[in-house]
């Protein structure tokens, strides 16, 4: 195996700017990993246009380079090719897998797809109604029900709380202009950067690569900045009301931290003493102990600022409050007392050991240099986990719980039935500054 | 000990010699001595090895040396078709027993160790097996060998573990089945269409069921199927196979083979009419689920159906997406899929409405491409293309470690032959568009369907389309 990074063109007025290229060869299996992704994301969406940069990610496929829609699906799985898109705040990517023999094929295919969409305006009506048809499927999902009005919440006013598949209201206000504006925001050369990993040399990637962005406009790049999140302060209680819940799903968080924040490693290690591991904190109390829950897990996820640290269980109705109250006394013992030198030695060998596993495939590895790259994180994040990781100190790792994770400041999201759940739940909540009670259609 | 053939000269360099093996063997006793069964070639580049030791115990190893990681299955020849009305979901309650108590390790020893170690664990139980699997760093591979065989042989059980693991399944089902319309109506959909055959239940069991069950149950279950000779270990990655199979035979070379059960499975009696269901349930949309009872994995039919199946929902492409989804705009969502049991199944078919949509539209939609496949012959392009996309899965499936010893512990246990994946490949390639249309009339009959239609309850259904 062998990884290159090669880096943009000195000499952009000279020659066209070429993508930043990321390349894990492996020749263990005759297939291809391709990651075509653009510093521009859902944030930079108009206010009113939540879903643009997903719509118009979907739209590619559906007509180009004289192309209609059907005939480039016939022609991806004719090649043995799966491709999706992805749409997060701060980025847009294209994830391809493709056969080795039909690798060929498959770029020129992709250059037309990226190069030349049409847009045609009857497909972007189609497209739009499957979409808003989505959004009400969404609805019969409780877990994605939960995350997504703990987001709305937690992140007020803020890009991270915006819906990224859109509300209905905003997708009826999309139209073809939008789309084609939306598009020269996000795919230009000077936002790519280009990910191969697999069956594939760096002379080849190079080769492709230029071939993939030929069609795009060489503009420099133009990044989503996202300012950093605050939080609304104060204990507050979003209820998704939901008919005959036999379950609830039950999200605690609040603000988290960034690997550009000092102590995001101890803090990464103290959340994974809390709910990272089976023999979690989290896991035991809930979950073996209970057998409320047949899951219990905390997560310190971060996008290109601080994200969410948030606790989430999906215990009976009958046990929700119960189970709301034993993971607020389990977050205050551990802001309060902190982790013991014990879990900590532990976790460090968890978390060291376990790496084998992010890195154990080629296209895992370019995976986490490409996150890296596209959210511009410190030097080594990704390349001296392992170091990062054992360098970990106990006073480190408690003081970054009290620093960065308020019990003060802190958003309670429960999908349940609230006539069934709603007062207990209330209840379970010391010092409840609010209640907030929505419809489960209310998106 | 069971007869081993002689493999070809270059397979045979795939294992150890028959000098290392009988080095193995050298004063063990019967239960641990290990032999050669066959070498496997797995794909161009990959071979299994097969061992077994004398009490039974198939050993599978495959070795890939490219990442420094281990993963180790262990496949039990068990699942909920072989459970008992009044005891369903057995088979799955006692898979999360098995991460509990064993003689000399109290109840959270087991993950513990192995998270100190850097693995990841995790198992499934279905309606023909139930595996456990660890991925775990090269060099602690031995641990691994020693805590499995430990809960095969002394696991201890507990009246407070099975009451608390005995809530979790059923927060489990709550989770899967109880608040979720799509795996509520999978569940109907078998108990509907099997009538008689154990895959009328679910795996997880009925709710009145999981509550009742008792310690003695899951010792009982234990003792009858928990035993070398009902399990297969596949080991894939970065291991030196000599020392393998040394520690192979001191873990588990003392246990005893178990006198297996005659397995008392009812054929499901042949079908003679539709039989249609309506429900109503807490959703916003309308869907239908249509069974139609299908071929045993192992039927040569399986494979030109499944083909069909990919022509008909696999993608984007297919011809239910751009029929129900593109076209009439009906649908969120089609999906369909053969079930790949061990004995005959079902042709599976899902739909989600768009709003306001009925089942009855979906249903006529989809009978609209079901009468086609059935009518004329696909076309030669759509069977290339399809050939291509169960390629490209396979591929994707072999990435990991861990992603190539499930496909060889999956066929192991259902087919018998751990080389499966890419004999099933070559039956892919082999497909003709008759094979595909024999296919389509042998199994799409409108007499051999089981129906589930779901109403959304008037208060949840979301307006008509605008």
């Amino acid at each position: 195996m062998s990884a290159s990074r090669i880096p943009m063109s000195s000499s952009p007025h000279l020659t066209p700017s070429r993508p930043t290229l990321l390349v894990e060869s492996s020749p263990a299996l005759p297939l291809v990993h391709l990651t075509v992704a653009f510093r521009n994301g859902a944030a930079s969406d108009p206010l009113d246009k939540d879903g643009l940069a997903r719509i118009t990610a979907r739209m590619l496929r559906r007509g180009a380079g004289g192309m209609t829609s059907a005939e480039i699906e016939e022609r991806i799985d004719a090649l043995g090719a799966s491709l999706s898109a992805e749409v997060s705040s701060s980025v847009v990517s294209l994830h391809a897998d493709v056969i080795s023999r039909s690798l060929d094929a498959f770029i020129d295919l992709l250059a037309k797809i990226v190069g030349e969409p049409t847009f045609d305006e009857v497909e972007l009506g189609r497209l739009l109604r499957e979409a808003e048809g989505e959004l009400i499927e969404s609805r019969d999902n409780d877990r994605s029900l939960a995350v997504r009005h703990f987001r709305r919440h937690l992140f007020e006013g803020h890009a991270y709380g915006r819906r990224l598949g859109g509300q209905i209201p905003s997708l009826r206000g999309i139209v073809r202009d939008d789309v084609v504006r939306a598009y020269n925001r996000i795919f230009t050369r000077g936002n790519a950067v280009i990910a191969f990993s697999g069956d594939i040399t760096d002379v080849r990637a190079q080769e492709l690569a230029d071939r993939i962005v030929a069609g795009l406009p060489d503009r420099p790049a133009e990044p989503t900045i996202i300012p950093e999140p605050t939080m609304k302060p104060g204990r507050r209680l979003v209820v998704v009301d939901k008919p005959e819940r036999t379950q609830t799903q039950i999200l605690i968080g609040t603000l988290g931290s960034h690997p550009k924040d000092e102590d995001h490693f101890p803090l990464q290690v103290a959340t994974t003493v809390l709910g990272g591991t089976f023999t979690s904190r989290l896991m035991r109390e809930v979950r073996s102990k209970r057998g409320w829950s047949y899951g219990a897990y905390a997560r310190l996820p971060y996008e290109q600022r601080r994200d969410a640290f948030s606790m989430w269980t999906f215990p009976a109705a009958t046990d929700a409050a119960a189970c709301i109250a034993l993971k607020l006394e389990l977050l205050h013992d551990w802001r309060q007392k902190g982790i013991t030198a014990r879990e900590l030695a532990f976790v460090k060998k968890f978390m060291v050991r376990s790496h084998a596993f992010e890195i154990d495939t080629a296209d895992k590895r370019v995976q986490l240099r490409l996150d890296s790259e596209l959210l511009d994180l410190p030097e080594g994040h990704h390349e001296r986990y392992v170091e990062h990781v054992k360098a970990v100190q106990l006073e480190a790792a408690n003081e970054a719980i009290r620093h960065r994770i308020s019990e003060d400041d802190l958003l309670v999201t429960v999908v349940g039935t609230h006539a069934q759940i709603g007062d207990a739940v209330a209840k379970a909540i010391p010092r409840l500054d609010e209640v907030i009670v929505v419809p489960f259609d209310a998106e | 000990m069971l007869a081993t053939p002689i493999p070809a000269p270059s397979a045979r360099k795939a294992a150890l010699s028959d000098a290392a093996l009988a080095a193995l063997n050298e004063g063990k006793p019967e239960n641990a001595r290990i032999s050669l069964v066959r070498v496997h070639a797995f794909g161009p580049a990959m071979t299994i090895a097969e061992y077994r030791l004398g009490n039974g115990l198939t050993v599978l190893v495959s070795k890939d040396d490219s990442a420094p990681v281990v993963s180790y299955h262990t496949w039990f020849n068990v699942g909920s078709r072989h459970e008992k009305p009044g005891k369903t979901g057995l088979a799955h309650l006692f898979e999360h027993l098995m991460f509990n108590e064993v003689e000399g390790r109290p109840a959270g020893t087991f993950d513990r160790l192995l998270e100190e170690a850097g693995a990841e664990t995790n198992a499934a139980t279905w309606v023909d097996w139930t595996f456990y699997h660890e991925n775990i760093p090269r060099d602690r591979i031995g641990l691994v060998v020693q805590l499995e065989a430990e809960r095969m042989g002394k696991l201890v059980l507990r009246d407070p573990q099975v009451t608390s693991e005995k809530e979790v399944v059923a927060n489990e089902r709550r989770y899967r089945v109880d608040d979720d319309v799509e795996g509520a109506v999978n569940e109907l959909l078998y108990k509907q269409a099997f009538t008689r055959h154990a895959y009328g239940w679910p795996t997880i069991g009925w709710m009145e069921d999981i509550q009742g069950f008792t310690t003695e149950d899951c010792a009982a279950f234990y003792k009858t199927f928990y035993s070398p000779n009902n399990a297969t270990i596949v080991v894939v990655g970065d291991v030196k196979e000599r020392e393998l199979l040394a520690k192979i035979q001191a873990a588990y070379g003392h246990l005893e083979p178990a006198t297996l059960p005659i397995e008392d499975v009812h054929p499901e009696p042949p079908q003679t009419e539709e039989r249609r269901t309506t429900i109503t349930k807490p959703t916003p949309t309308a869907k239908i689920t249509l069974g139609y009872r299908g071929p045993a994995f192992g039927d040569a039919d399986h494979v030109p159906l499944t083909m069909l199946a990919e022509i008909l929902f696999s993608g984007r492409s297919s011809r239910a997406y751009r029929s129900l989804v593109q076209e009439k705009e009906i649908a969120t969502e089609v999906r369909g899929w053969v079930s790949t049991f061990r004995d005959p199944g079902l042709f599976e078919m899902y739909a989600t409405a768009r709003p306001g949509r009925t089942p009855a539209e979906l249903l006529a939609a989809l009978e609209e491409e079901i009468e086609r496949v059935v009518r004329e012959p696909v076309s030669e392009e759509e069977l290339a293309k399809v050939k291509a996309k169960v390629e490209l899965s396979l591929l994707q499936s072999l990435e990991t470690a861990n992603g190539k010893a499930e496909q060889i512990g999956f066929y192991a246990t259902v087919l018998g032959d751990p080389a499966g994946a890419f004999a099933r490949l070559d039956a892919y390639r082999r497909t003709t568009v008759s094979d595909v249309l024999r296919a389509a009339r042998r199994y799409l009959l409108p007499t051999q369907r089981t129906i589930i239609e779901v109403l959304p309850e008037a208060a949840m259904a979301a307006g008509t389309q605008a």
